[in-house]
């Protein structure tokens, strides 16, 4: 028995170190508290707004703290968990130093993964980052294991979509 | 945006005195509780944003930056990727009529300057002996100083300034800075230049460098004129010698003498082995101003060859004659074989390289140098120049340099000059700062910054211009705040024109000439070489990638094998076999080459192409103080006495040397296997006879070619084998090479196409042009010709720049468990060589072992070659190596485990194994050390330790093509775009595309009556098609 979980643990480990670990539900705390609920749900801004370069490239972009201080630096906010966080960005603000975000969506060095194509294609953002505009605080929302990705590739999602699925496709 | 990588907290340690079974459960506990605790052994990776976005950058798309490459004198014009605030690539600039889109070897590996690990970080002044960093107004405040102490002294018109030889307004800009200050011009200094050559060219055509229409001439002889080896304007002078020979019908011959064949002389179709030093015999030979008796008793070469070799000059027209300078009387050589120019129209005069005027001569160096030795210099600045190694060492120039008392160098890198400074204002690097240059007339090249200066550098010009304000008196003339600005103020027509012309990276337009020409040196003349003493004659030549020691501590061209001896790493002395056999010498053992001037102890190479009493040794190797690269090799410049032609430049075949066996041995680092083909038929050939009769031809490098010829190859049914005979009116028989279109999947594959699939498996279809993903509608595919490959490898450079391709042959880089091997090199003694594209060379023909001149060469680009029935990829137990449905072979770096079956199964064995973390920053093989790693294109996977990797034919390059088509809503267009080596190489040798579609240029290639696979019979269906060598092995109307 003993022998049992040590081999249990030992593969979890591994696994843990292995690129194909999942992070899914991985949700850290964010130096400041960003809202998509209140940017994109209540406010209905446009993920493009800010993640600009999501239609352009393989990144999707992080917007910049200008982007951020555009309206924030007349916006302060309605309640004070809301004007508590504006302040603190726009303290990094004042000292030009940037909000130092905590990544929370990675796939491994050697997949490219070109975000253009598939918002291009007609992929909406949820599909993959799940609700955003529902989460007070980001989590990652799918597995973003290569088996998840595939299936939609090779035409098993819903609605199915045509893609290329041979490995060159990603992984070069 | 950036990221950072910070390690959570870990659990604690498990507690001691237990049992060891209770120990193991509780640690397993502890162990599975952390890793349950989500995560938390993981690193948290942060994500930094911009404070505020550079305008018009998308990160992860490039941004494409036109500026001047500053490599050499030519002036080319390239194109600078830059991603995120970083180059990564260069690319010929497609527009630029200097170089039409092509970049050479040397263009490519300008990267390694700007990331250079060894470059200066900032300013440094000498105290205590020492340099140390200072910041720059502290050495502003010096230079200040020093320059008023001078002036005071009465001493400005002492003071030297040494400058880059460069085109453009910065010399004129320079001269006026330094008028303003009392000093005199300056020294405008490139090593590499050829002023025989230069001043033979002046007086005959009226300009230093004029264009040679190869298209205009039916015979061009080449007497140790260089022209593919980095010697003038290479890449235009390649661009058009290959779109000569590429027009089969009327290609020129060329002939090549000298007593070395480099590699201009091994694209020759003869060479005549010359004695070194006796060249003029030969010019005056084709003059008719002597018998071929004559000329054969003073060069040793045959009176019938020499006979012949007249009678074709005198019936050919028209002609061209191009002589270098490198012998003692390299100016009266070259005069002689310019006025044998004077038939036909093949010396364009008028559309000359204007980068070679106003050199400044190695002869004045050495006058400067005898100068500073009396004290006749105040003050010595150099910039870009290092002729403390650049000049052969008996002048002394570093000796003198010491008496002069303050020296100030501009230079980015460390060197042999540089070190003696006492004051160090590091320049930027060409790719980031302003400037322009005119290559040929009515053409300026712009060059502008690619990125932000990596390190705390300073243009010079921006230093001049500062230092110029801090002076009362020059103040009010210097008004601009830097440079740019000063450069716009001049610009013909203006800010308006110059933002215009940006993009494209040239206007129309001529710049101001400085008014002064270069005085007519006195030079130190030399003597006959046949009045020296030794028992062979000494032939020190410029290595095509290092040349004169600019290039030593970039890694690609150290590794990138010489064309001509396939070293790297490492200065060998070259001779020819047979007397290296009479020598008792094999490749390796030691010779001590001594002169009156000094002694080298290397290792021997025996090498076909160099005449029978010579010994041939490369410069540019052999730093003191260059870097951690540079320090690779030997330099002959060691032992080459003061000598110089008429022209003032140094006469490097001026001596003869007495070479010894020294005994010992050192082992040649080479990537060469064999140098002859032994009929296995890589580098196949066709002589143009044959090729216009319609005739198979024979080709002694192909064993197999006239056996395909008569059967067909091995999988040819039966009743298919062709009748031999072009009089049947049947396409040259043993068609089997263009029988299927490359980049088909086997016949045997899953492919809907072939019946002969298993019809169970998952993949059926999968290659199926109709299959719904739209996969397989692509079959990529490429061509490479063997007429138009001159053998440069630009190509190589261009593939380790794109592909993140590391080198191994630094000296650090050896295995700690088992060093078995030290040293530069040492990996590549192990065979560990990683470049994707290598081009091989061999020897055909009777010539070679046995001492005669008569050989040709062939040069065969070999890479994956995305065989269509792979030997690789059924034997990988863990597929990570497939074949795709676009007819790619691909290899997934992340599933490979290192078995290193697949390359074992390889028959052009091209594919390359990490056996050491190159790609790893923490293991010590890592091969770019900060801030070469800057470099790495961010699209292409740095491989680790234990994976293999090949040519992907720049598959990332593909899917960024078919991303943007996607993106714009349309199909690809026909040759889009290309690899990286296409795209680099001038001969514009490989071509790739599409060969499912008719309207891309490699589908025409592919179906040339020249097209052949290599190893074709083991059925390998590769996706590379070679067209075979056009050889002109006799004067063209006779048979």
């Amino acid at each position: 028995m003993p022998g049992f979980i040590c081999i249990a643990v030992l593969a979890t480990m591994l696994s843990a170190y292995s690129g194909a670990s999942s992070s899914e539900g991985n949700s850290p705390v964010q130096p400041v508290k960003f809202r998509h609920t209140i940017h994109v749900d209540t406010l209905k801004m446009n993920c493009l707004y800010c993640h600009f370069a999501a239609n352009k490239s393989f990144d999707p972009g992080l917007p910049a703290m200008s982007t951020c201080m555009g309206c924030h630096t007349v916006v302060q906010g309605t309640t004070d968990d809301n004007k508590a966080e504006i302040q603190k960005l726009a303290g990094f603000w004042k000292k030009s130093e940037p909000v130092p975000w905590i990544r929370i969506h990675k796939l491994p060095e050697y997949v490219h993964f070109p975000h253009m194509r598939h918002v291009n294609a007609g992929v909406t953002c949820q599909t993959c980052h799940g609700q955003i505009q529902t989460m007070k605080q980001v989590y990652q929302a799918s597995s973003l294991n290569m088996g998840w990705c595939v299936n939609c590739h090779i035409g098993q999602s819903n609605p199915p979509f045509r893609a290329r699925y041979d490995c060159s496709a990603c992984h070069y | 945006m950036s990221t950072e990588q910070y390690a959570s907290p870990t659990a604690a340690a498990a507690p001691n005195g237990v049992k060891r079974r209770e120990f193991l459960k509780v640690l397993g506990v502890s162990t599975a509780a952390t890793t349950m605790l989500g995560c938390t052994q993981e690193k948290v990776e942060r994500l930094i944003p911009y404070l505020v976005s550079p305008d018009q950058t998308v990160p992860g798309v490039s941004n494409y930056y036109a500026t001047t490459c500053r490599e050499c004198s030519a002036g080319c014009g390239v194109i600078a990727e830059t991603r995120d605030g970083r180059t990564i690539k260069l690319e010929g600039n497609p527009e630029h009529p200097v170089n039409r889109g092509a970049l050479c070897a040397r263009g490519q590996a300008a990267l390694q300057g700007l990331y250079n690990p060894d470059r200066y970080r900032g300013p440094m002044a000498r105290k205590n002996g020492q340099l140390q960093p200072v910041s720059w107004d502290e050495a502003l405040q010096i230079f200040s100083q020093k320059l008023g102490e001078t002036r005071s002294r009465g001493g400005a018109g002492n003071a030297v300034f040494i400058n880059q030889h460069e085109s453009g307004s910065f010399a004129g800009f320079l001269d006026a800075w330094l008028a303003a200050f009392g000093m005199p011009p300056h020294l405008s200094y490139d090593a590499a230049g050829d002023h025989a050559v230069i001043a033979a060219n002046r007086q005959t055509y009226g300009v230093s460098w004029p264009r040679l229409d190869f298209r205009a001439a039916r015979l061009v002889v080449s007497i140790g004129a260089d022209f593919l080896d980095s010697w003038g304007a290479m890449v235009p002078q390649q661009l058009d010698f290959a779109e000569a020979r590429a027009d089969h019908e009327n290609a020129l011959r060329l002939i090549y003498v000298g007593p070395r064949r480099s590699l201009t002389g091994l694209n020759a179709d003869q060479w005549i082995d010359c004695r070194p030093g006796s060249e003029m015999a030969i010019v005056q030979l084709l003059g008719g101003r002597t018998s071929a008796q004559a000329a054969s008793q003073a060069t040793g070469v045959s009176e019938a060859v020499l006979d012949a070799f007249a009678r074709e000059f005198a019936s050919t027209t028209p002609s061209i004659v191009i002589a270098g300078g490198g012998g003692a009387d390299g100016l009266e050589v070259a005069l002689a074989a310019n006025a044998l120019n004077s038939r036909g129209g093949a010396i364009k005069s008028n559309e000359g390289y204007l980068g070679f005027d106003r050199m400044a001569s190695p002869a004045e160096l050495r006058a400067l140098a005898t100068r500073m030795n009396t004290g006749g210099v105040s003050l010595l600045m150099v910039r870009g120049a290092n002729p403390a190694f650049t000049l052969p060492k008996s002048v002394g120039f570093a000796e003198a340099m010491a008496r002069v008392p303050f020296k100030v160098s501009f230079s980015s890198y460390p060197d042999e000059t540089s070190e003696l400074a006492d004051l160090i204002l590091p320049d930027h690097h060409s790719l980031e700062q302003w400037g322009d240059a005119e290559p040929i007339r009515g053409t300026i090249s712009l060059q502008q910054p690619a990125m932000d200066p990596v390190f705390d550098t300073r243009a010079t010009s921006d230093v001049l211009i500062a230092i110029a304000k801090k002076d009362p008196a020059n103040a009010a003339r210097y008004q601009v705040a830097d440079y740019r600005t000063w450069l716009i103020s001049r610009f013909p027509g203006g800010a308006a024109t110059l933002n215009a012309a940006l993009p494209r990276g040239f206007a129309s337009g001529s710049l101001a000439e400085p008014p002064t020409a270069r005085p007519v040196p006195a030079v130190h003349a030399t003597a006959p070489i046949e009045q020296s003493s030794g028992n062979m004659y000494l032939v020190v030549y410029p290595h095509p990638f290092i040349g004169d020691g600019r290039g030593a501590n970039k890694p690609w061209l150290q590794e990138i094998p010489d064309p001509v001896t396939k070293i790297c790493w490492q200065t060998v002395a070259e001779m020819n076999p047979a007397t290296a056999e009479r020598m008792g010498l094999a490749n390796g053992d030691l010779v001590t080459v001594r002169t009156a001037a000094g002694s080298l102890t290397l290792p021997v190479l025996r090498y076909p192409g160099i005449q029978r009493d010579t010994v041939a040794i490369g410069t540019g190797r052999g730093h003191t103080h260059a870097g951690r690269y540079a320090k690779a090799g030997l330099n002959p410049l060691e032992i080459l006495p003061i000598g110089e032609n008429r022209a003032g430049g140094v006469a490097f075949v001026s001596t003869k040397a007495n070479v010894t066996k020294a005994g010992g041995y050192a082992q040649i680092v080479t990537t060469e296997g064999s140098a002859r083909q032994h009929g296995r038929g890589i580098g196949q050939a066709i002589a143009i006879a044959d090729l216009r009769a319609g005739r198979p031809g024979f080709d002694s490098g192909n064993a197999h070619a006239s056996e395909i010829a008569q059967n067909g190859g091995p999988e040819t049914p039966a009743g298919e084998r062709p009748e031999a005979g072009a009089e049947n009116g049947e396409e040259m028989p043993g068609d089997a090479s263009h029988a299927f279109l490359p980049g088909l999947r086997s016949p045997v594959a899953n492919d809907a196409e072939g019946e002969q699939g298993d019809p169970r498996s998952n993949d059926k279809g999968m290659y199926d042009p109709k299959h719904w993903s739209g996969m397989a509608k692509r079959r990529w595919a490429m061509t490479v010709d063997l007429a138009r490959c001159t053998g440069c490898a630009a190509c190589v450079s261009a593939c380790y720049a794109e592909n993140n391709i590391p080198t191994v042959g630094a000296d650090w880089q050896v295995g700690k468990v088992l060093p078995d091997r030290t040293g530069f090199g040492a990996n590549l003694l192990r065979s560990r060589e990683m470049a994707w594209i290598r081009i091989e060379r061999y020897y055909e023909g009777p010539g070679g072992e046995d001492g005669t001149a008569n050989f040709d060469t062939r040069f065969v680009p070999m890479m994956c070659q995305h065989c269509g029935n792979a030997p690789c990829e059924p034997v990988c137990p863990v597929y990570a190596t497939y074949h795709s449905p676009d007819g790619l072979n691909v290899q997934v770096y992340n599933r490979c485990v290192g078995t290193r079956y697949c390359s074992n199964n390889c028959p052009y064995k091209v594919r390359y194994f990490n056996w050491f973390g190159y790609g790893e920053p923490a293991r010590p093989q890592y091969a770019f050390p900060e801030p070469l790693n800057w470099q790495l294109n961010p699209d292409v996977t740095v491989r680790g330790k234990g994976v293999m990797e090949k040519c992907s034919f720049c598959v990332q390059r593909i899917r960024e093509a078919e991303n943007r088509a996607t993106l714009e809503k349309r199909a690809l267009k026909p040759d889009e775009f290309t690899t990286a080596c296409a795209a680099s190489c001038p001969s514009r040798a490989i071509v790739f595309g599409d060969a499912a579609d008719e309207n891309w240029t490699v589908t025409q290639l592919a179906k040339d009556a020249r097209a052949y696979h290599v190893f074709e019979e083991l059925n390998t269906y590769t996706a590379v098609v070679y067209l075979k060598k056009v050889t002109h092995a006799t004067p063209a109307g006779r048979a």
